[in-house]
């Protein structure tokens, strides 16, 4: 089974290679330029993702380490579920949340206003607000994967603390640091990446050009100043950088798949300050983490929402997303079914042997899926976009396409880097027996991987939905009043100062995603008995 | 002597609970066997103060210690693994078991390379513990047993993972550590051979007691 994935892989960067050519040569622009100021938003982007990697990370490790430390109270496991969600959420709803919370007449002033205490000027828009939205994404991501670091801790290590008389700060110097140490520079560089090609944060928050990512950038000199040389110009910029970025961050990637939760009940017997400090830690970013997604809530439950749902744009933004998320799914499952299955053919000695070419293949199955990480949604639309004008046809099936492609492309990395490892475990659990039985195609499918890689088939196609319904990047280029979907009609309805509208919607997409990537798995993954 | 009288224990109320009578004396390996799940890591919890017992009483020369945390016991434990910060050099690895702060110079640091080389490990003061063998890792961690002053040291399995030669080399290490240094010495293992070769009472755990066994 080693064909379909690499006949995947090698379709993956054939895309590639014909959107860079798309770009590169591109007819009908009439030069590719840069413009002023390219380098001032390099530094201004660099500048913030820098600071936003450094808030996410320092708050992250705090309140892993707070929540390794506190493993037994009430909502834990549901707090922990709901930081998992920090990747899927879509980003428009939570802004809109956080501007409900800390906008000028946001939540926050009303209670000062209550309480007599003066009026703070919103600190929600422009740089400060940019990296509060990074910081409440990446910080939850963060804790989320530093809190299985720490927690793979052995017990052993926590009763050496306690034997030898270790301080809060000792144990974290001498124990736990180095636990997640190995994580941190992978952590860090996501995270970079992930602000620093910021798209939907930056253009609602923003509010100034000075405060513009290259990707906003390239949206302007598409949408408003319709400059597509510029737009070219910033768009190769952009990829460069990106690919340098992935490059750095693949050097630093982790093996996530050797963490092992320590199983035992062993604590650290902390001492009184330290546990104070600990659910003072849970406490404060608990209720931060979670105002925003009550605030998107409770706006959502008092506008006119059935006069909202009842809307035709809103019906057919709805079904639209709905169905494009759920082609998404299907395809991000069935590619990364086959690509997973090739690793572990290449990665199996039982299978192939030592073949010299296996670790060629298998750098270059790595590459095709992470490359487009390198390839922002919007990058990889204004290719399309290059592409509709140059063949021509609907605007709409091209729109399609476009919309279609990169939410694939853009769940991909994250969903072989999910299955990749399980299908080899799978293999080298079982691989000798399915042999001495004969097993193979279906009937190996329907009796190994199917049970063994279940629980990771449905965790990607949960991510593949969520990512999917709430992406704002390829349709803020391709929407129109005959293409909506839910991020474009929010968007919309923001821009025109509609909040109750874009408090219904907001509403309906959150509800969506939690529904579908908390409370789906649970319910599937309950036929799961099978640990790999 | 370390005593445990009546020392009662129960995981939860659906397990069997466990009853503990032992005293061991200064300058002896006592040795306690035990089917997997028997008890023997929950006695040695009992004895270190990770766990506190339900019911029952734990002395040490007459002195309860019965409530007292477990960096204030006499008592310090090597494990089967996992016993050392593996990212520090071998003198740090020692040197915390007196002085937390891991001075890089002072008396704490000259006591930890004697006791290093007591150990035979004076050659590997500056390397990092994960670039030693198996036994030299485990003698890294006897090594810091040693430097404190505790008169109990608790042995988790800590020679089951090496080979035969190391192993018998490390039992002789810990029945020398007895004679001359006078602590207390349990050891649990599941190996009758360890117990003949070095201990001088052995114990086997069952339905949650100790049950003397012959020499």
């Amino acid at each position: 089974m080693l064909l379909p994935g690499l006949l995947l892989a090698g379709m993956l960067l054939l895309l590639a290679a014909g959107l860079l050519y798309q770009l590169a040569i591109q007819p009908g622009v009439e030069s590719i330029s840069l413009g002023t100021g390219v380098l001032r938003t390099i530094g201004w982007t660099t500048l913030q993702a820098s600071l936003s990697t450094l808030l996410s990370l320092s708050i992250g490790v705090l309140l892993a380490w707070a929540l390794s430390h506190r493993r037994h109270f009430f909502g834990r496991g549901v707090f922990i579920a709901l930081l998992s969600t920090a990747l899927v959420l879509p980003t428009l709803v939570v802004v809109l949340g956080l501007v409900t919370l800390l906008g000028r007449s946001g939540w926050l002033n009303d209670l000062l206003a209550l309480l007599n205490g003066p009026e703070l000027s919103p600190v929600i828009f422009g740089f400060g607000g940019i990296l509060i939205a990074h910081g409440y994404f990446n910080a939850s991501f963060a804790a989320r994967s530093l809190l299985g670091r720490f927690e793979a801790i052995p017990s052993q290590q926590k009763k050496l603390a306690r034997s030898l008389g270790l301080n809060t700060w000792q144990r974290f110097k001498l124990i736990e640091f180095p636990a997640i140490a190995a994580s941190l520079p992978a952590l860090a560089t996501t995270i970079f990446l992930l602000c620093f090609t910021s798209f939907s944060i930056v253009l609602t928050l923003g509010g100034s050009p000075k405060y513009n990512t290259l990707e906003v950038s390239i949206y302007e000199a598409i949408k408003l100043d319709f400059n597509l040389g510029r737009a070219l110009g910033l768009a190769l910029t952009q990829l460069g950088i990106g690919a340098v970025l992935v490059a750095i961050s693949t050097r630093f990637k982790s093996d996530n798949s050797l963490i092992a939760t320590d199983q035992t009940d062993a604590h650290w017997g902390d001492s009184l300050p330290a546990r104070l400090c600990q659910w003072a830690l849970i406490v404060v970013f608990a209720m931060l983490f979670i105002a925003p997604l009550i605030a998107v809530f409770s706006d959502g439950l008092h506008s006119d929402y059935r006069a909202i749902y009842l809307n035709r744009d809103f019906q057919q933004a709805a079904v639209t997303s709905i169905v494009l998320a759920l082609i998404s799914t299907f395809l991000v499952v069935i590619i990364s079914i086959a690509m997973a299955i090739s690793f572990a053919t290449l990665a199996t000695n039982s299978r192939l042997g030592k073949h010299p070419a296996a670790t060629i293949v298998i750098r270059l199955l790595s590459f095709s899926s992470a490359l487009f990480l390198a390839i922002p949604s919007l990058v990889l639309g204004f290719g399309f976009f290059l592409l509709a004008r140059t063949i021509g046809g609907s605007y709409t099936v091209w729109s399609v396409i476009a919309l279609l492609t990169a939410n694939v492309l853009m769940v991909l990395p994250f969903a072989v880097v999910t299955l990749a490892p399980a299908a080899v475990k799978a293999a080298n659990r079982y691989d000798k027996l399915a042999f001495a039985l004969g097993l193979n195609g279906l009937a190996r499918w329907r009796m190994i991987e199917s049970a063994l890689l279940r629980r990771e088939i449905i965790y990607i196609a949960s991510i593949a939905f969520c990512m999917s319904l709430g992406d704002l990047g390829v349709i803020a280029l391709f929407g129109s009043q005959d293409f909506i979907t839910l991020p474009w009609l929010l968007y919309q309805k923001m821009g025109s100062y509609r909040t109750q509208d874009a408090a219904g919607i907001a509403c309906f997409m959150l509800t969506l995603t939690i529904l579908v990537f908390l409370i789906l798995p649970m319910l599937l993954g309950r036929r799961n008995h099978a640990t790999p | 002597m370390l005593h445990l009288d009546a020392v009662c224990f129960q995981h939860t109320p659906d397990t069997d609970p466990y009853r503990f009578n032992l005293s061991v004396a200064r300058g002896t390996i006592t040795a306690i066997s035990g089917r997997s799940g028997s008890g023997k890591s929950t006695l040695l919890d009992l004895i270190a103060g990770f766990l506190l017992p339900s019911s029952g009483h734990l002395y040490w020369h007459d002195q309860e210690i019965t409530a007292l945390a477990p960096d204030k016991r006499p008592v310090t434990t090597v494990f089967q693994k996992n016993n050392l910060f593996e990212h520090r050099n071998t003198v740090d690895n020692v040197v915390v078991g007196i002085d937390p702060s891991v001075p890089s110079a002072g008396p704490a640091v000259a006591r930890a390379r004697e006791i290093l080389a007591s150990v035979g490990l004076s050659k590997f003061e500056k390397q990092r513990v994960s670039n030693l063998s198996g036994g030299q890792q485990q003698r890294v961690a006897l090594a810091r047993a040693l430097i404190r002053a505790s008169g109990v040291i608790l042995l988790d399995e800590p020679f089951s993972a090496l080979d035969t030669e190391t192993r018998s080399h490390m039992l002789s290490l810990v029945r020398q550590i007895a004679d001359q240094s006078s602590r207390a010495i349990i050891m649990v293992t599941h190996d009758i051979n360890d117990s003949k070769a070095i201990a001088d009472e052995h114990f086997h755990l069952a339905h949650g007691e100790l049950q003397p066994q012959a020499r």
